[in-house]
């Protein structure tokens, strides 16, 4: 069945001739391309290909030394992860990066931090406008964890939890922040088929319901063909294509990255 | 446990995220702090002798001792940032209260005299505090040792803190509290428990709401804390703060009820020791813990000494020193060994399998 896109036309990122290098190594050379407001945008690519570090340089983890990010209009040279925050760019990581010590419910509130305003006098009494606040949060909070299916673990410290569990714990704390922008990076990666079409499910239902624009990196072609409007395809660095599934699927110059050429 | 919680159910978030959310705890808890602050006023009554042996060895030092060690939980427990310049941060906590006390009278108040204590230690906590943003894990500790030698070298050196007393010791003396004298050790001990149940209740309900939940990120992940928007600096610089605050009221206090005169000395090194020693059997990340940690090390040491004499054993006072030393080192090691995440936790193992029993799951 054919998903319905949400799409639009109008550019909620863009990225123009990004270069990024660490010392000598050139992680990332001159890569443009834009992610529209609504869209699902797949970034592929083999390993090494600097997926991740174009994930980093979007939320200010890493700062290209050449390039220019606009952002909702915004254009910026260099931003700082918390403030790539405060702008609506949540994300998740490769490696899980769950505070491993708090439970479920703990972590998914960590992602409703910039709202939460009440100061440390408030918090010390933990009455009146702290005690609201924590309650409206909670209640938020308590909307995905239903939406994620994860009632059961609520209290669990996510250390405990299997794989699979984790990876929507992550996802639900990056949705905890009511982002316009969702950055996956291997959302997938280590799961078995129905954990992967468990996730597929709850990404298309992000998009669908939150309205959220979602940039995801996956090594899975089949779960990247499926369920993104556009592709980009990376390697070493460079960008080697960008267009519909379809379009980068019959460019020769993807097929030569991922099959390899004939000399 | 002796009780069920079976048939409480929550209906509020607020319910649910309460202290003790189980009826019979609550119930529990302030049943004991009652009789916390009854208890003794009547032993002091039928044994006064007794109640004052029991007040200035026993109870006074391990509330003292687990306020200092709930601070320090906090910062090392909570946020993840190691330190060893507690007994330097008390010492700021104690110098400081002893200044206020001396040279303006009319704020001799000891509720005041603590506070100011405590607020100059949190900035002296926060100064030192600031290199955590580039230094972590066990270079950290190093850097709270050179806060630690700082402090215990000011102390020592600039006399205008010990008000130019040729010993470099400081003594105190007519205290009161809202105009009420305090005189006896019962009085202390009040003063004490009164301050110590209300810096309690303030931590946990820091560490349970997104204070708390902003210091257990920088401790799991400081990457991804970063990444969904706390700042690390001030995260950790709010930790040192809240953390040295409660230190400095803990050397306060120490210095003022407990020691009545004191030196430099008193806040030394070992003192350091001693706390982080508590936390890390007590638990770390656990207020309950910290009660835990600083009984078990103020109170062992106590019952070994008085151990033989109970028993009807004689043996010279040498010899029970070293044994004191022995048995108290080799029961740190059992308790590490039997349960790396301190007693708070061997107590929570407990009452999730008394919860069940008698059945094993």
């Amino acid at each position: 069945m054919a998903r319905t896109s949400h799409a639009t036309a109008e550019v909620l990122l863009a990225l123009e001739n990004i270069s990024l290098s660490f010392g000598g190594v050139k992680a990332l050379t001159d890569i443009s391309f834009d992610i529209h407001k609504g869209e699902i945008r797949a970034i592929i690519g083999p390993n090494g290909a600097g997926k991740s570090s174009m994930l980093n340089c979007i939320n200010g983890f890493y700062h290209p030394q050449q390039g220019r990010i606009t952002y909702k209009g915004v254009t910026r040279q260099q931003m700082r992860p918390h403030e790539a925050a405060e702008q609506g760019i949540a994300r998740t990581f490769q490696n899980i990066a769950l505070f491993k010590g708090m439970s479920t419910l703990d972590n998914i509130m960590t992602g409703r931090n910039l709202r939460m305003k009440t100061g440390l006098l408030a918090q010390a009494l933990h009455w009146g406008p702290a005690q609201r606040e924590e309650n409206e949060h909670r209640a938020f909070v308590e909307r995905i964890i239903d939406f994620l299916e994860i009632q059961h673990i609520r209290k669990v410290p996510v250390g405990r939890l299997p794989y699979g569990l984790q990876k929507r714990v992550e996802l639900g704390r990056a949705l905890a922040a009511e982002p316009e922008l969702l950055l996956l990076d291997e959302p997938m990666a280590g799961m078995n088929l129905e954990e992967k079409q468990d996730m597929c499910r709850f990404i298309l239902d992000v998009n669908d319901q939150f309205g959220t624009t979602i940039c995801l990196i996956e090594h899975d072609m089949g779960v990247v063909m499926d369920i993104s409007d556009r592709v980009v395809v990376l390697d070493y660095g460079k960008k080697i294509g960008d267009g519909t599934p379809d379009e980068v699927k019959a460019s020769p110059e993807v097929i030569a990255a991922y099959l390899g050429t004939s000399h | 446990m002796l009780y069920r919680e079976a048939g409480q159910f929550k209906t509020s978030y607020g319910a649910d995220q309460a202290i003790f959310p189980i009826l019979q705890d609550r119930l529990f808890v302030f049943a004991l702090i009652v009789l916390a602050f009854l208890a003794p006023v009547a032993l002091a009554a039928v044994a006064p002798g007794l109640a004052q042996y029991l007040f200035t060895e026993v109870l006074i030092p391990f509330l003292v001792f687990s306020l200092a060690a709930i601070g320090l939980n906090i910062l090392v427990g909570y946020c993840g940032q190691v330190s060893l310049g507690t007994g330097g941060f008390m010492a700021v906590g104690a110098y400081a209260a002893y200044n206020l006390w001396l040279r303006v009278p009319m704020v001799n108040d000891l509720i005041i005299v603590f506070l100011f204590g405590g607020l100059m230690a949190a900035a002296v906590g926060i100064l030192f505090g600031l290199p955590s943003l580039r230094i972590k894990g066990f270079y950290l500790a190093v850097a709270t040792l050179a806060a630690q030698f700082f402090l215990d070298w000011v102390v020592a050196r600039v006399k205008w803190l010990t008000n130019y007393s040729s010993s470099g010791s400081v003594a105190v003396g007519n205290l009161t509290v809202f105009g009420i004298p305090i005189e006896t050790p019962m009085a202390r001990y009040l003063v004490i428990l009164a301050v110590v149940v209300v810096l309690t209740v303030v931590a946990k309900n820091l560490v349970r709401g997104h204070i708390g939940r902003s210091w257990m990120a920088i401790r799991d992940m400081d990457i991804a804390a970063e990444i969904i928007g706390f700042r690390p600096l001030r995260t950790k610089l709010l930790a040192f703060a809240v953390s040295s605050f409660y230190v400095g009221v803990a050397g306060a206090m120490y210095g003022f009820l407990r020691l009545g005169a004191w030196e430099p000395l008193a806040f030394d090194i070992n003192r350091s020791f001693a706390i982080l020693f508590m936390v890390i059997i007590g638990g770390l990340g656990s207020i309950l813990g910290s009660f835990l940690g600083a009984a078990f090390i103020v109170l062992t040491p106590i019952m070994l000494n008085q151990l033989p004499g109970w028993l009807g054993l004689r043996m010279s006072t040498a010899l029970l020193s070293h044994l004191e030393f022995m048995v108290f080192g080799a029961m740190i090691v059992f308790f590490l060994i039997v349960e790396p995440h301190g007693l708070a936790r061997l107590w929570a193992v407990a009452k999730e399998k008394l919860r069940l029993w008698p059945f094993p799951h």
